[in-house]
């Protein structure tokens, strides 16, 4: 690379940083003004005292893992078959996971709504009583709607994943050694996909812990209608929790990974 | 006696017009090293890939030992197969990916490492048991991947193509080590390859095929020596070949176009004079010096290049229309001819190849 490449490089680089790491600045500096004319950190005291805020940020991290199982268990053996048997399926496939760009959220719950509001039929014939009765039918519903926002990032990264390796010569190669599909899956292409997954994961992880339309419609307890009720009565203590919110999905996410690194063969570094 | 037997395979992908492989016929013996070689896109890789089962014939039968393996599972099928890409596995350690096969037959961990430390000091790669893939080059990348397809001690071995990704000097060596592997442990081998002295060097038998079919199955002496078509002729080895016309069949004299020559009657038995046949012959049956015998061909022209290749010269002789290619062993007293100089070449009629 020639050296105007490189000083081109750094300076698109450091333009991408600042752009991603000034509001977060800011934010943080204007966390700590909460008492006029000094710097302390005593927004983040009064945040962390509401006790809602642990209820809530709590419940959105299980909904956040939920959604994750979910959408890898949806996603993987999806991605991996387009991408082994029905290459032609890809477009389709990916114009499909990438709905819930288009279509908005608030369309999204409404037709949630609408759909498991009242009993499902299918022809005048009774499916599912109505889920948004109970708490934990409700909790359902809300997985399965963040599951949806969380395709075009999980398929995205799956598939970025996948075609980084040779899929069907790796699992021919393990075939021929005896391998069936699952063990395919599970021991050749799973643990590959570790760092690819990973990064889908964290997206959607975020995702779900600020999501607040589908939250607030559905009326779960979630950290992000109880952040947007914060904003609105204590700016101070909002900024403070965004940052909080912040810092804890990358711990929550550096945990995953740590917790991945040892399941699959403890020397797996080098990519 | 026949191990593997294709009897009328054929295979046509959805939505092509032409059979990829069709009536394809092979009986391969226990313990023999069969190379199929062929030009590439002419259905070598989807053969092997219906004898490891990844592809289903459209037609025909494949057997193993005398049962039909047809409807077989891959992962049933107890074969092994090695790519031109190595298929390592990227998140295992050569030890675990030499190990695999075993691990997922549910053999014991003394017996896997038994098995594994066998099989690395069978490619003499002792040391390397714990490195990664991408800490290998090429050619151990291939060892490893050799070793793991050898571990599960299959019925047959498969190897596609494996030297192509490798550079010349590896792949002279590779290949010898895979032949003496093959050699000890007796094991049945398919070796797929377009380049003609890889497979003339390594093989008991040559499957030469071309767009699909077989065009001669035989010795590597036989496929060099006694091409049956003329896609053989031209493809295995290097070769003139000559329009010519038929003067007089029973005393075997051909016209060219720029001379007449003597072939053997009986490469002529059957045709007319007159008719227009193709007349071959090897470089290296073709010498700068006469035998003096009466017969022998002859034939003068200007040298238009001298190329050195090593072990032979090659003399590309100009004679009226045709240009000749003259191969001449490399000696320390080899006159080479000077490029524009006239010289003059001589050649048996026995080592003249009339192709239909
Ligand atoms: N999966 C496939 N679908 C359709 N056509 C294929 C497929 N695989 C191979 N072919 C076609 O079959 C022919 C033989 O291919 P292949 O067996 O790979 O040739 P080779 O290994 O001798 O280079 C080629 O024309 C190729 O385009
Ligand atoms: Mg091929």
């Amino acid at each position: 690379m020639s050296q105007r490449a490189g000083w081109f490089a750094w300076l698109i680089f450091m333009i991408g940083a600042l752009y991603f790491v000034l509001p977060l600045f800011g934010t943080f500096v204007f966390s700590l003004q909460k008492v006029r004319g000094s710097i302390g950190f005593s927004a983040y005291t009064a945040a962390f005292a509401n006790p809602d805020f642990l209820r809530t940020f709590l419940f959105s991290s299980l909904i956040a893992v939920l959604t994750i199982v979910a959408s890898l268990a949806l996603i993987v053996p999806t991605a991996f078959w387009v991408n082994l048997r029905m290459p032609r399926w890809r477009g389709v496939v990916e114009f499909i996971t990438l709905l819930p760009f288009v279509i908005p959220a608030i369309v999204l719950v409404f037709g949630v709504i609408r759909t498991y509001g009242k009993p499902l039929t299918l022809f005048g014939i009774p499916l599912l009583p109505p889920l948004l009765n109970t708490e934990l039918s409700t909790n359902i519903v809300l997985v399965a709607a963040y599951t949806v926002l969380s395709l075009p990032y999980m398929y995205r990264a799956t598939d970025n994943g996948l075609r980084a390796m040779d899929v069907r010569t790796l699992a021919e190669a393990a075939q021929s050694l005896g391998a069936s599909w699952v063990t395919v899956l599970m021991r050749v292409i799973l643990p590959n996909l570790r760092t690819a997954l990973l990064s889908g994961a964290l997206l959607t992880f975020a995702i779900v812990i600020g999501e607040y339309t589908i939250a607030a419609f559905l009326a779960r307890p979630m950290f992000g209608p109880y952040l947007q009720l914060q904003v609105r009565n204590r700016a101070y203590e909002a900024a403070a929790l965004t940052i909080v919110a912040f810092a804890l999905t990358w711990l929550a996410m550096g945990i995953i990974d740590l917790i991945t690194r040892q399941r699959s063969t403890p020397l797996t570094g080098g990519r | 006696m026949t191990f593997l037997a294709l009897t009328n395979v054929r295979k046509v992908f959805p939505n092509a017009t032409t059979p990829a492989v069709d009536d394809f016929n092979l009986s391969v013996q226990r313990g023999e090293f069969v190379s199929f070689l062929g030009p590439s896109g002419c259905g070598k890789t989807t053969t092997l890939r219906m004898v490891a089962g990844f592809e289903h014939p459209t037609a025909g039968a494949i057997t193993i030992d005398g049962r039909d393996i047809t409807g077989v599972r891959p992962n049933q099928r107890n074969i092994g197969m090695v790519f031109q890409s190595y298929a390592l596995f990227p998140n295992m350690t050569v030890a675990d990916n030499i190990g695999f096969g075993l691990k997922v037959k549910g053999a014991s961990k003394a017996e896997i490492k038994q098995r594994v430390a066998e099989m690395l000091s069978l490619i003499k790669l002792e040391q390397l048991g714990g490195r990664y893939p991408y800490q290998l080059s090429g050619g151990q990348q291939q060892r490893v991947a050799l070793a793991r397809a050898l571990a599960i001690r299959p019925q047959l071995l498969l190897l596609d193509e494996p030297l192509s990704a490798l550079d010349a000097k590896i792949r002279v060596s590779l290949r010898n080590e895979i032949r003496a592997i093959q050699r000890q442990l007796g094991i049945t081998t398919i070796y797929v390859t377009h380049d003609q002295e890889e497979a003339l060097s390594l093989s008991d038998r040559v499957v030469v095929m071309n767009a699909g079919v077989i065009e001669q199955i035989g010795a590597p002496f036989e496929v060099y020596n006694f091409p049956k078509t003329a896609f053989v002729a031209s493809f295995v080895g290097t070769l003139n070949i000559f329009e010519a016309r038929v003067s007089d069949p029973a005393a075997g004299v051909l016209q060219l176009s720029a001379a007449t020559i003597l072939v053997s009657p009986s490469h002529l038995s059957g045709r007319r004079a007159g008719e227009a046949v193709k007349v071959a012959m090897r470089p290296e049956m073709i010498h700068v010096k006469s035998t003096g015998a009466a017969d022998e061909n002859r034939l003068t022209g200007v040298v238009e290049n001298v190329a050195f290749l090593g072990a032979v010269a090659r003399i590309h002789l100009r004679v009226g229309e045709m240009t000749v290619l003259v191969d001449e062993f490399n000696n320390p007293h080899l006159a080479v001819p000077a490029v524009g100089s006239a010289l003059t070449c001589y050649f048996a009629r026995e080592g003249c190849i009339v192709l239909a």
